[in-house]
């Protein structure tokens, strides 16, 4: 039982973490990540490349939801089970800590449906670049589909031409085998190790942080984030549930699209279009730093 | 964490199942419907503003809102200082794994600062 010994106490484990994703990421960053893709390497190549962020941040997650399995009473077969027919960081979370409190089966069910009602937002921003699919990649695409690879789909979707429905499913089962695999490690050790949840739970944090920078484009953009911003600590809290991420996002993004389409036919001149990024950029940063 | 559960393994597997047809059903449906037919313009338009408006709300809810849906900024200071950190970052840099590594290290800093 070395390991034990050595992971009893948290400092050294979360140095550990740390180092860990200095030494992935930096490696990452200085041979991996390629913006243009070499047209001599094999596809499962290049798209392991852009989903090596999101797999790396998947491992000290994966472990730390294992170990809560673990602890919540779930056995290693199950816990493989939960990890690939769920495959949601969030509610496996919510499934561990529900069954330490005993919660009955129903009301755990009720939770995750309404943990879980926010995909249908993602697959409905992701189907227009999905058009004419066959029905059986829709259903594999479903089934793998969450938020994080989502996020990294719907970015290279949009900036990417040649991303198509192939790439996007790879990447889907490249983060699910990385998930799996490390919840399964997590359930093994058990209780042998310690980690400190919340430092772990920001790589993911600071994933949908870097997601949101890369989402404003415009004026426009920055104001419905701050809007989305308020509605949602005000629907979290009034629904108690994360029900108040769904309505939140509703809203806010609708209206996006109303004020859109507002200033596209009454003022197309209008301040709010003018792009973030670029001259008097600098203030937009501060701005938005403030409100966040 | 060292409560035990009593559930018996039957249990747990048919808590997967039924979490499954949660999980799946949202997931597949929309993407169903909308892949199959002509969406109309409107639509794509609104769906445009679904992701910067359910990142913020994620962030949101990991940085402002506590474990009791309270509002509770305070208990999260390090993430609120650190997600700062990332912003400037990600907006400097443009890099995913720059952004994500460099917050982590700001948030465990931070944690044993604060």
């Amino acid at each position: 039982m070395s390991v034990a010994i050595r992971f009893e106490q948290k400092q050294p484990l979360e140095a550990f973490v740390v180092s860990y994703f200095t030494a992935g990421f930096l490696m990452e960053e200085l041979f991996l990540a390629k913006q243009v893709r070499n047209p001599n390497e094999p596809l499962w190549l290049s798209t392991l490349r852009v989903s090596m962020p999101l797999n790396l941040s998947y491992i000290p997650i994966g472990l730390a939801c294992g170990i809560l399995l673990h602890a919540a009473g779930f056995n290693t077969l199950l816990t493989a089970m939960v990890s690939v027919v769920i495959f949601s960081g969030g509610a496996q979370f919510m499934i561990a800590s529900m069954l330490t409190i005993n919660a009955p089966l129903l009301s755990i069910v009720l939770m995750l449906f309404f943990l879980e009602l926010r995909y249908a937002l993602l697959g409905s921003s992701l189907s227009r670049y999905l058009q004419g699919q066959s029905h059986k990649f829709i259903f594999t695409f479903a089934f793998s589909m969450n938020d994080e690879n989502y996020a990294v789909n719907y970015l290279k979707f949009a900036t990417d031409k040649k991303w198509d429905g192939r790439q996007a499913l790879m990447v889907e089962h490249y983060s699910l085998l990385f998930w799996s695999v490390s919840n399964v490690i997590g359930s093994l050790v058990g209780s042998a190790l310690k980690i400190d949840l919340s430092v772990v739970h920001f790589a993911l944090t600071a994933l949908f942080l870097y997601m949101i920078v890369m989402q404003i484009k415009n004026r426009l953009t920055l104001l419905i984030c701050v809007l989305s911003a308020f509605l949602a600590a005000f629907f979290l809290i009034i629904t108690k549930s994360t029900l108040g991420l769904v309505i939140s996002t509703l809203i806010a993004s609708f209206i996006g699209f109303l004020l859109e389409h507002h200033f596209k036919t009454k003022s197309p001149d209008t301040r709010w279009f003018w792009k973030v990024r670029g001259p008097g950029s600098r203030k937009e940063a501060v701005e938005k730093s403030d409100n966040n | 964490m060292n409560s035990v559960n009593t559930w018996t393994t039957t249990q747990h597997f048919w808590l997967i199942i039924f979490g499954f047809f949660v999980a799946f059903l949202p997931r597949y449906i929309p993407l169903l419907v909308f892949t199959k037919r002509k969406i109309p313009d409107w639509f794509n338009e609104w769906m445009k503003y679904v992701p910067v408006s359910l990142f913020t709300a994620l962030v949101v809810k990991d940085v402002f809102i506590d474990a009791n849906y309270h509002l509770a900024p305070m208990t999260h200071l390090p993430e609120l200082a650190a997600s700062l950190i990332v912003i400037v970052i990600a907006y400097r840099t443009r890099s995913m794994a720059i952004s994500v590594i460099l917050g982590l290290i700001s948030v465990f800093l931070l944690a044993m600062v604060i």
